[in-house]
Order: structure tokens, then sequence, then C-alpha cells
């Protein structure tokens, strides 16, 4: 027995130093050569443009830098997913990605999470930074006011409506409602007038992500005489009416039938469903949503021809229409450089690439994205492209961003939480928004929180 | 070896005390914040919501539906008609050796609104529900079932061929009807193989993460979300994941109490 | 004790498996059973009839699914039945990268587990030692532990080592959990090899390592091999652990890749989800057919559970 207790772990010791050898192999996503240049972005079944511009600018990188590579390591997930992973990659060095595809909400908190590195230094020397307007150069900023990213285009956001369901339900074909009334009262017709089709989709799930909290709430939210942060006082508002008054909203959708079924609105692809088929196939009348979407209809596995003639554009109005009448939300994505880059002007001349002018045309022509360089936004193949922009850039004066703090993303979750808690009718409006308050408390701490 | 098991279980203990987050000034320096975690986490109502979900889950689907239907399976197989029994045994255990990520997709799409369930309700002229919506809880505790009752199945199929068929043989002479036969002879007999599955099926149960993420994904609401699923969100979607690590600590702690009762309760026997 | 004795088995307490050099003999019915009336024989028979369809219809949507070009979450008779579907998921990409990564990963989870096991359950399982059965507690104690529970902490860990994304550090956590079942599985294997062989190995002069390499393992492969396809099904069918751990699509096994299917079309390929779906399931129920045939796998594992 003595003989059998030192050879016996002796062994276990030795089978397990040699499985430990192998480990310093494992080669990981964030390698450290010097040489490789990993890009960590997102695609999907239907979101396949940023895939087809870095394959691209990828390309062209090598070609002009021998001996350099470019790793793109594509994400396939729907954004509530992809942001989980990306913040599963930033957390340890050793798979941090070198060029990050990052959402504008996120870049303040990762920047202090110290995932990104400051550009400013790089940015200095490119001569194209000077066409990016001053809206794109506030979006990369950090809390430190150091530039974290490089902005590919920012969206705005508005309803959707299908000109030959309103035909059919007796509603006007160019609808342009003026409070949330007239939505409301123009659903509710549909649901009389059109049965079968669903009157009105606004983002209501935990599942759909950050789509509840921008294209959903905040579309509400921001309509209404309260906010949800205080820029002046740098403090999250609790207890608003104008929250209650949002998540009411959602409670009369849902409630009504007038939204979509349950188990479609909370699945985590109802976004794509929305636009690729709901939409299209005219089960859908009515869509709070984001200007990219024309995009995929235009070319591409989804394309949709005659779109234009059978889709119709509205500002979201203001909630009882106060002034300016209407509201829209604004984000926008960037590339960064993470801050684990082995050679980070090795990345960020990769950046330099991938959103220099031809590339930028390209991609927000065909993602149909509002252009944020001047020298793309004046282009006449970017004009003409999609007959849409003209839409969209017009709501940017009236357009608002979200809160630029590194707990938004945080908050943000909750928001979701609370709309998915009224749209199943688990919590009342006020029920929600006080547990929406709780959470926030339980974030920023008490002394970042003013009464609405 | 160890270090992948205690360690974790070390980490989980100091992970719960600081306020840890994904993005953020806390995820470059997260500080310790004492048992802060676990105040917030106490007076937390969903919390409260997700431990008597859980503990719903637990004994709907573990200790009442796999055990229960394990041991008719189990006594069925043994003296139904001699062909079908081996047949259905190996439909259960193919259930059960799926990939738990396949069996995840099969039950969505059974109990999904035009999924099979309701296909089939249609046939008789009855409204499905939209399962996965109104029943969530009830609906996960149904797969849950149809995923982990083979492993019920065969251990006391296992029991049951220990049992020495003369003793029941001497009580059906003596005229005893067979369910008189089962709970006076068979049970006793087996009461320690039901008290290990028992054991064995509840900690399998309150680890399942897998079913329930893809077939609700903790919804709609919080209405489905165990334990598991919350440590998960708490961590990863919403960035807490000092939070996320205290409800995973408690998680463990409840899986150790039952494993220590359980320890306690089949001591005496071991000792002999 | 310090002299090896055999593992007594009260038949209270640890009853030993029936192994591969036992194969249960399903008991005998009592002769008085088929003298029995038909009511409850028929009532049985029809219970089983309805659980077995309940299993079926799931399993079945799997199936048609994969051969139906338009099909749904319900379940229908394919049309033209067409492999249509087989052939869009055959892929590098799609099926056999994954199906390989998870190939690697189990495979090395298993054969790990399986010779870590073996060793651990040698004296476990030949001496009665007094930290034995502190041990064998802690065992049982380990292997009850809901592993899930712990991934959040894990990851962190992983984050800590700088294990994330590397696939011997996944193969390595998924081995440490795999390991207390498997030594209980292990251990009960051997209690069933009688000692006296070894006894007569040990008069020769071998050691303990040698004895148990050249006596006990030949007689243990079948129960070993019930324990490497064990771990092997457990790790091929883990989803939240490489979930958690991988990062990179390149190295997903096909548990995770699986979730592409679902979670980026917008419309679901149910099809292609389920030929996939065939694809990835059956080496695991191959294996199960190999551990029926090594003799009774599923009661060797009932078995050796039962504490």
């Amino acid at each position: 027995m003595q003989r059998t207790r030192p050879a016996a772990l002796g062994a276990v010791a030795l089978s397990l130093g040699i499985v430990l050898a192998g480990c310093g192999s494992g080669s990981s996503s964030g390698s450290g050569d010097t040489n490789t240049i990993t890009v960590a972005y997102q695609r999907t079944a239907q979101f396949t443009q940023l895939d087809s511009v870095l394959k691209k600018a990828a390309s062209e990188y090598e070609a002009a830098n021998p001996g350099k590579k470019v790793k793109l390591t594509a994400i396939e997930a729907e954004q509530d997913q992809y942001f989980t992973k990306l913040a599963l990659m930033n957390r340890s060095p050793s798979t941090a990605p070198d060029v990050i595809y990052e959402d504008s909400f996120q870049v303040r908190s990762d920047a202090a999470a110290g995932y990104l590195a400051p550009i400013d230094e790089q940015l200095a020397g490119w001569s194209d930074w000077s066409q990016f307007d001053d809206v794109a150069k506030q979006a990369g900023l950090g809390d430190d006011k150091k530039t974290y990213g490089v902005s590919m285009g920012t969206d705005t956001r508005a309803l959707f409506y299908n000109k030959d369901i309103f035909a059919k339900a007796g509603l006007p074909t160019d609808w342009k409602p003026k409070t949330w009334d007239d939505v409301l009262s123009a659903a509710r017709t549909i649901k009389q007038k059109a049965p079968g089709v669903t009157p009105i989709n606004v983002y209501a799930g935990k599942a759909a992500g950050e789509a509840t909290s921008m294209q959903g709430f905040e579309m509400l939210l921001y309509g209404t005489d309260s906010t949800l942060y205080d820029d002046s006082t740098q403090k999250w508002v609790t207890g608003s009416p104008g929250f209650k008054d949002s998540l009411s909203f959602y409670q009369t959708i849902f409630g009504e039938k007038l939204a979509p079924a349950l188990d479609v609105a909370l699945d985590a692809t109802v976004g794509s469903r929305v636009a690729t088929e709901m939409l299209p196939r005219g089960e859908l009348a009515i869509a709070l949503d984001g200007s990219w979407l024309p995009g995929q209809w235009i070319e591409g596995d989804n394309a949709w021809k005659g779109w234009e003639d059978t889709i119709g554009f509205a500002p979201m109005p203001t909630q009882n229409g106060q002034a300016p009448g209407s509201v829209s939300m604004s984000g926008g994505w960037l590339l960064s450089v993470g801050a684990n880059a082995k050679d980070k002007n090795a990345a960020f001349d990769f950046i330099k690439v991938a959103l220099n002018r031809d590339n930028s045309l390209k991609y927000d022509t065909e993602n149909s994205q509002i252009a944020v360089r001047k020298d793309v936004a004046s282009d006449e193949k970017y004009l003409s492209y999609n007959p849409s922009f003209e839409f969209f850039s017009s709501l940017v004066p009236t357009t608002h961003f979200r809160p630029a703090t590194p707990d938004y993303s945080q908050i943000s979750g909750n928001i979701q939480v609370a709309a998915e808690s009224v749209a199943t009718g688990s919590s009342t409006p006020d029920e929600a928004a006080k547990a929406y308050d709780e959470g926030l408390v339980g974030i920023v701490g008490q002394d970042k929180v003013q009464g609405g | 070896m160890g270090i992948f098991l205690v360690g974790p279980i070390g980490y989980a203990l100091y992970g719960s005390l600081t306020n840890a987050a994904l993005s953020g000034y806390r995820a470059v320096a997260p500080e310790f914040v004492g048992f802060d975690n676990y105040t917030q986490l106490f007076t937390s109502s969903q919390f409260w919501e997700s431990v008597w979900l859980t503990l719903v889950f637990v004994v709907g689907s573990a200790l009442i539906g796999q055990n229960v239907l394990g041991m008719a399976l189990a006594l069925l197989v043994r003296n139904g008609p001699k062909r079908l029994g081996p047949v259905v045994s190996s439909l259960v255990v193919t259930a059960w050796v799926l990939p738990e990520i396949v069996a995840a997709f099969t039950l969505y799409a059974f109990f999904a609104t035009d999924g099979t369930l309701n296909e089939m309700l249609g046939w008789v002229g009855l409204d499905g529900p939209t399962w996965l919506i109104t029943v969530p809880l009830l609906t996960v505790v149904l797969a849950n079932v149809w995923r982990g009752t083979a492993f019920s199945m065969m251990v006391y199929s296992a029991a049951l061929a220990e049992v020495p068929p003369d003793l029941t043989e001497a009580a059906e002479i003596d005229g005893a009807g067979w369910w008189q036969r089962f709970i006076r002879i068979t049970l006793p007999m087996v009461r320690r193989a039901i008290a290990t599955n028992m054991m064995l099926t509840t900690l399998q149960t309150l680890g399942v993460f897998t079913l329930i993420w893809v077939m609700t994904g903790g919804g709609p609401g919080t209405q489905s979300s165990t334990l598991p699923i919350l440590a998960f969100q708490q961590a990863f979607k919403f960035a807490q994941v000092g939070y996320g690590t205290a409800i995973a600590t408690v998680t463990l702690l409840v899986g150790a109490l039952f494993a220590v009762v359980y320890v306690k309760v089949l001591k005496p026997e071991v000792d002999s | 004790m310090t002299t090896p004795t055999t593992t007594p088995t009260p038949s209270a307490a640890l009853p030993v498996p029936p192994t591969a050099t036992r194969p249960p003999r399903r008991p005998r019915l009592s002769p008085a059973a088929p003298a029995r009336t038909k009511g409850p024989r028929l009532a049985a028979g029809l219970a089983l009839v309805l659980v077995g369809l309940a299993f079926l219809v799931p399993l079945a949507w799997i199936l048609l699914s994969s051969v139906n070009p338009a099909a749904t979450v319900s379940t229908s008779w394919p049309g033209e039945p067409t492999l249509e579907n087989y052939r869009e998921v055959l892929t590098p990409e799609l099926t056999f990268r994954p199906l390989l990564n998870s190939l690697v990963v189990s495979g090395a989870t298993a054969v790990i587990v399986v010779v870590v096991a073996t060793l651990s359950a040698y004296p476990l399982s030949r001496y009665r030692m007094r930290f034995n059965r502190a041990f064998l507690h802690t065992i049982l104690f380990g292997s009850c532990l809901p592993i899930t529970a712990v991934m959040v902490p894990v990851y962190a860990l992983f984050v800590t080592l700088g294990l994330l994304d590397s696939v011997p550090g996944t193969v390595l956590f998924l081995s440490a959990t795999a390991l207390p079942m498997a030594v209980w599985m292990t251990k009960n294997f051997m209690d069933s090899v009688p000692v006296s062989l070894e006894e007569a190995a040990w008069v020769d002069g071998a050691s303990s390592m040698q004895a148990l390499w050249r006596v006990v393992v030949p007689l243990m492969r079948p129960g070993m091999a019930v324990v490497f396809i064990f771990v092997f099904t457990q790790a091929w069918g883990n989803f939240f652990v490489p979930f958690v751990l991988l990062l990179d699509p390149a190295k997903q096994p096909a548990a995770v890749s699986i979730y592409t299917f679902f979670g980026t079309n917008g419309a679901v390929a149910y099809g292609q989800l389920a030929a996939f779906s065939v694809l990835y399931s059956l080496p695991v129920l191959v294996l199960y057919l190999v551990v029926q045939r090594l003799g009774g796998g599923s009661f060797a594992l009932a078995g050796s559970v039962k504490g």
C-alpha cells in the first residue's frame, strides 16, 4: 500500500504534466503574433454587409502591407449575444481582439474597463479624419475625452408602415401621425379592418437586447417631457411620469393585442423576422424600426423588389405632439483598437483602410447607414442608391443620443426587463418603473440619481 | 485536477464579495464589497422568485416527474408485454443520450405555438395554449421529465432486478394484489435506490441550464428563470459578475446542503 | 488496515453492478407471471405504448424534418423526402469543423478521465484505508454538485489563468467535472475483479502498479470502455461549458455551433437544424449501442450510482 500511493499519485501528476504542457500551445484569437491583426465583428444571416466590406478591406490591407495578415473573427450572433461574447473575449488579454466592432453606447463603458486603446495620436496623422462630422467624432469619445473609435456611420429611427394594408383599412397612405394616440388609433383600425395582420411592432423583449431599449422604449421616452439621464446634473432620473407613460404604451399595444404574439415578440430573432418576413410578406402594418432596414431590401439574400412602393415612412411623433413634434434616436457603430493589441499602429492602419472613402461608401450604401464622412454624404452614388436616405437624414436635427456614460449598458438591460415585464402583463407600468428605479440605484448608487 | 474543482468554488466565494463587472470601471478595478451582493440578493424579490421557481422545477421534474415515471417504466418493462418493453425503453434512453442542445431544440419545436403538440391537440379539436409563454415553467418541467427519465428508469430497473422473485411469489400465493405486493415488498427492498436516485436527480436538475436557456431564455419576463439562468443573465447580460457569482455560490450551497443530507442518510449503511 | 482485503459487499451496502465480466441476464419472470389474467398485462401494454409515443413524437420531428425541404416546428410527413438539407449542412464550416472540434474535446476528456479514474480508483477499491471513507464521500459529493452553477466563477477563474478560449483548458475543466462520477463507476467495476488474482501477481514480485496494469486492467476493459463512453457522451453533449469558455468560432464544438442555425437566421432553417442534429447525435447513439453490446451498460451505469 505504501508503495502504491506515491506511484499512483506520481502517475497522475505525470499525466497532468503532459496535459498542462499541451496548454501552452493553445493559440488564441488574440494571438501574440504581431503580424496578425484579429478583427472581431458581428455577422448574421441578414447582416452580411459588414462581413463583405471587412473582407474587401482585409485583402486591400494585406496587399499593401506584405507580411501582415488580417484574421477576421466573425461572431455569429444576434446583437445581445454579440455583446456578451465580445465582453467575454475582451475580459482576457489572451483572447482580446486587436480591432473591435463596437456599438457607440459600449464605447465609454469598454474604454473605462480598459478594453480599448485611445487613438488620438494616430488620428492626428490621418488626413481623412477631417472628413468626419462632429457628431461622429463625439461618438468615439471616452469619459477622459480621448477618442476610442472611428465611426462607420450613424442611423435614425422612425415608423415604417405598409401602404397596401393602410389602403385596405381605409387609412391615408401618406400617414403623418401627430401624437401617440394617432399611432394607436391607426393600429386599432388595422386590427378591425385587416384581420390576420399584426398592427404594430415595438420591440419589447430582453432577447431583442438593445433594440428594445433604443428602437422601442427610448423612442417613446424621448418623446415625452421626461428623460433618462440629466446631462446638466449628470444624474439618472427616477420615477419620471414619462417613464411610466412609455411603459403604459407597451401595456396598451400588448394588452389590446395590437403587437405581435408574445412568442414572436420575446424571441431573439424578432428583429430579423420583422425585416425579412413580417414586413415583406405584409404580415405587419406598422414597425418602429431603424434606418438600416431598406439596405437589405435593395440587394442580397433578402432583396425585396418593389419595397419602395409598399413601405411608407413617418417620423415618430412626440407623446402629445409637443415641440419639436417628432423624435428619433441615433446610434451607430465604430471600429476601435483593442487595448491589448500588440501593434496598435497596424491595427489602426487596418481601420484606416476599412473606413477610407471607398469602403465607407460601400458600407454606408449597402447597410443603409447615414454617412458620417462629408465626402461620402455628398457623393452622388450614395445619394442615389437608396430612396429612403433623404427621409432618414431629415430626422437628424431632432434626434437624440443615448446617455454617454459607462454604466448605460447595464441600465439598458434594466430597461429591457421593465419593457418585457409590462408586455407580458406580469407587472403594471408602476411596478415595472419601481423595479427599474431599484435596479438603477443598485448600479449607479443613490448619489447619482434624482427624482423625475 | 483539484484546481479545476476547488478553484472555481474558492473563486466563487471570493468573487461574490466583490462588485466585479464585465465592462465599465469596475471591470478594471473591482472593489471588495463584503456581503453587499448577498444583502442585495436576499432583499431582491427576483431572487426569491427564482428560488421558488427552482424549487418547483426540481420537485416537479425530478422528484415527482422523473422518479415516478422512471419507476413506472421500470415496472412496466419488467412485467409488460415482452417485445414492447425494450422498444419503449430504447426510446426513453435515446432522449437521454441525445446531446442536450439537440434535445432542447427538439422540445422547443414540440412545444412551439405552431409546434407538433398543438397540431396534435388540433386534431381532437382542442386549441392548445402558447406553451412557452403562458405556462413556461410547466413546459420546461415536462421537457426535463422527457429528457431525464431514462436515468431513473435505469437505476430502478437495476434495483428491481435485485429483488428476489420468491418473495413476491410468496406474497402472491398469499393472495396479495399487485399494488399491495409493490407497496409492501418491492418498495422497501429498493428504498435505498430510491433515496440515492432522488438525490442524484435533484442535484442534476438543480444545475439544468441549456434546456431552459434554449426553450424560454428564462422568460417570459422572469417566469422560468431558475437560479443557474439568473446567475448567467446577471453576470453576462447585465455584466454584474460579482452579483452573478453570488447567485452561483448560493446555488452551490443549496447543492452542497442536499449532498450532505444525502451522505448523512446513507452513512449508516456505508459503514456497515 | 494495512493488509489488502477484498471489499465485502453486504447486500445493503454497495451492490456490485453487473459488469461485462458478468453480463446481466434479465431475471426470468416468475412463473406465475404469464399465468396472470390478461387485464393488467393489457393495461401495462397500453401504458407503455402511450409513454413510448410521448417519447417518439418529438424524436420523430428531428428525423422527418431533416429530410423535409420545407420543415417547420410541427411534424409533417415530407411530401418528397430529399437529402437537400444534408447537402446544405455538409460543409466544412457548418459541420465538419465543429464535429472535429467536438471529437477532439470529448476524446481528450474521456482519455484523461479514464486514466486518472483508473489510477485513483485502484487504491480506493483495494485498500480499506482510513481516508477511504471520507474520500469516497467527497467523491460522491463532488459528483453531485451542479457544475453549471459555477460556470460564472469558472469563467472568471479562466480569465485569471489566461486559459480562456483554450481547448486544453476546456478539456481539463470538463475532465475535472466528469472525474468524480468516473472514479465512482470505475471503483465499482474494480470491486468486482477478484483480488486473489493480484495476490498471485504480488507473490511473483510484481509491484502494485504492475499488478494493476497486468491483471486488473485487462479484466476491466469492458468496464473502462463503459466509463470512457459515458464521459465521452457527456462531453460531446455539453453545451454550456464550451459556450462560455471557447470564444473563437473556429474552435467551437458542434454543441455551440448548432446555435448559429437558430439564432442568426431570420427564418430559422429548421430542416438544416434537424439535419445537423441528426449528424451530431449519431456518434453518441452509436456509442450507446456499443455500451449495450458491452453488456448492459445502462444497468452498469445504474448499478454504479447506487451509492
